[in-house]
């Protein structure tokens, strides 16, 4: 089974106190949504739990197939979507996707098959790409190598509505369809997604 | 005991200078009484090299049990006073040289060495000072201060022994054999196992003063 | 996800394929190495005179400028391969990707490959500007191989140090010398013996250890640097 626990996770910056011991538990199918204006830590939150940043204190467990994975492992696992996750500017879609697939030991037809699913231009260079297609680039970059745990930051923004349509799709098919599928997503404002069954509110 | 432990440091550092100048001979081979310089040149630059070790353990502790800020602390600290002596050792070194060769610095393999290590204790310092966050510097710092290991055995093995040096051989000890007067000895002994123990004792001092430091500053917050 | 060594291999080779790809289309590194380096040459040339130095003074001096031409051409333009990915924040998705050996061999490489070129590009040059007679052009090329892997693989690290702190120019420069610099020593010493037709010696040995050395701990250290 899939699990995904964090207890107690504490991250500050300098004076700046942004997470002050923020727990939750996941299990297969559900999302957890985590609301919060600006400057509330929705962001390094998602960040520790995706390996990416060192919290100070508090824990974080994730396993799959009854398996703990510790930290190396957990970050190549997840998928992440992020504002400010960028790619190679110089390559194409296709050209980072290949690249990507490699690194994760995906097969290169799966770039392909991803490309597809967001409608996204093969041969355009990434440096030429709109916010939305930017958008739709880190779902498909995410997607890749079929996670179980995916962690979304803003996952909507910039899209247009046909955008923002086919990603709720993905989102649902895997919380529905992928065998121990779940997420937490960060948002500044509630989203409206089916599976959310539990928040939490970073407000001050 | 433990706070008679500098009193008896003192006592012990106050011997070994009045062996120096009164109880050692003077060394055959050195002009005039400059030999002096022995027994304060020869411990500073072992404290120096003695500093980098104690850091390289620092930062494999901090990277393998659990990032603990204080073993990222005692690092830090030992680099620093490995700075301060290796400057101390190389002034000391270079005044003797004046007296000995004529020249206050003439690029002698053991010189150089240590200049060089003391380049790298101060990029090291560089290096945490152009990170803000704890924990990227602490592994970071880590990080390059064991990449000095690399380098440590050339400049202090290999290069001493690839060029011809000025430094005296007895006295640097370079086979590992002695062949100096016993009372020198004695007294070199002594005098380097009192920087050692200053070294450790300074160290000490302001590992705890710096984590005073850093809890003040976390109750103020 | 079992790491098979073939896969392993195949993430290396992906990482240098782009590498090479990027740098083809924007060819900023070479520009800035090739660039760097020549100048460096011309300004050595030029100060030296059209009567340049005597064969005594071309033994010892020479060998030298060629090394510190090489050492700050690598300074200008290599880190650059760890830089660049934080300042366009493509950072993040290789953290999430690379297996940190993979990534770390497969930057070594492209960094070695850019140093080779670079050596292949100016040595030529400088020995016909200088009028260099090199007495063994077999140890010299040694000498360059040996070297230049030492000055790819410190930098390599190092640069992956400084990508993730402030100031990274003069950073990466005051970092990397110290580490440096008995590579230096050694392969000048090294270079010395070939034009001079001298055995390579003790240096040869102690400069394979050192590329050995600076390998191993590359190696090592690369995951604690990349990653939290």
């Amino acid at each position: 089974m899939t699990k995904l626990h964090f207890e107690n996770v504490r991250r500050r910056f300098g004076r700046l106190s942004v997470l002050q011991g923020v727990s939750g538990t996941v299990l297969p199918g559900e999302a957890l949504l985590v609301t919060g204006p600006n400057g509330s830590g929705k962001s390094t939150l998602l960040r520790c739990l995706a390996g990416i940043l060192a919290p100070d204190g508090g824990r974080i467990d994730y396993q799959e197939d009854e398996r703990a994975l510790d930290l190396a492992e957990r970050r190549l696992r997840i998928g992440y979507v992020a504002p400010d996750l960028a790619f190679y500017s110089e390559l194409t879609v296709a050209e980072n996707l290949q690249f990507f697939a490699r690194l994760r030991r995906v097969s290169p037809e799966r770039g392909f098959e991803v490309l597809d699913r967001l409608a996204l231009p093969t041969d355009r260079m990434v440096g030429t790409l709109s916010s939305g297609m930017r958008q739709r680039l880190r779902w498909g970059w995410a997607l890749l190598h079929r996670p179980r745990l995916l962690l979304l930051d803003e996952p909507f923004q910039n899209l247009d509505a046909p955008g923002e349509e086919g990603t709720r799709a993905l989102l649902h098919e895997h919380l529905e369809q992928t065998p121990g599928g779940l997420a937490v997503i960060a948002n500044p404002a509630s989203l409206e997604i089916d599976r959310v069954t539990a928040r939490i509110d970073l407000g001050r | 005991m433990k706070k008679n432990l500098p009193w008896l440091l003192w006592l012990w550092i106050s011997a070994v200078i009045v062996g120096a100048f009164y109880y050692a001979p003077l060394a055959a081979k050195f002009i005039g009484k400059s030999s002096r310089i022995l027994y304060f040149h020869v411990p500073m630059a072992w404290v120096s090299f003695t500093a980098f070790i104690a850091a390289a353990v620092w930062s494999v502790l901090y990277l393998m049990k659990g990032r603990q800020e204080r073993h990222d602390r005692a690092a830090a600290v030992a680099i620093q006073l490995g700075l301060l002596f290796g400057v101390l050792a190389i002034v000391t070194g270079s005044l003797w040289a004046r007296i000995e060769w004529r020249m206050w610095w003439n690029w002698d393999p053991r010189q150089t060495s240590l200049l060089i290590s003391l380049l790298f204790y101060a990029a090291y310092l560089a290096l945490r000072g152009a990170v803000d966050d704890p924990e990227k510097r602490g592994r970071l710092a880590a990080a390059y201060a064991l990449l000095g290991i690399v380098v440590t055995p050339f400049l202090f093995w290999v290069m001493p022994r690839i060029t011809f040096s000025l430094h005296p051989q007895p006295v640097v000890n370079a086979d590992g054999k002695v062949e100096m007067d016993p009372r020198i000895f004695q007294v070199l002994l002594a005098s380097t196992f009192a920087f050692t123990a200053l070294f450790f004792w300074m160290h000490n001092l302001q590992c705890r003063l710096q984590a005073l430091v850093a809890r003040k500053t976390d109750e103020q917050e | 996800m079992s790491p098979l060594a073939s896969t392993w291999a195949a993430e290396v080779a992906a990482v240098f394929a782009k590498e090479w790809r990027c740098e083809l289309r924007t060819k900023v590194a070479l520009n800035t190495l090739g660039l760097f380096a020549v100048t460096t040459l011309v300004v050595a040339s030029v100060s030296l005179g059209p009567l340049g130095v005597s064969k005594a003074q071309g033994s010892a001096l020479l060998p030298v400028l060629l090394w510190l031409i090489l050492l700050f051409s690598v300074a200008a333009g290599l880190p650059r391969a760890f830089v660049q990915e934080e300042e366009s924040q493509t950072a993040t998705a290789l953290r999430l990707s690379a297996t940190p050996s993979a990534l770390f061999c497969g930057k070594l490489l492209y960094s070695l490959t850019l140093v080779v070129a670079l050596e292949a590009l100016i040595t030529p040059i400088y020995v016909t500007i200088m009028n260099l007679q090199v007495a063994r052009p077999g140890l010299l090329v040694t000498a360059l191989a040996a070297g230049g892997y030492g000055l790819a693989a410190g930098s390599t690290l190092v640069a992956a140090i400084i990508a993730q702190a402030r100031s990274k120019g003069t950073l990466f420069s005051v970092l990397s010398f110290p580490i440096l610099l008995p590579l230096l020593i050694l392969v000048i010493e090294l270079t010395r013996n070939a034009v001079l037709g001298d055995p390579a010696g003790m240096a040869l040995a102690q400069l394979l250890l050192y590329d050995a050395s600076v390998s191993i701990f590359g190696l090592m250290l690369f995951p604690v640097v990349w990653n939290p």
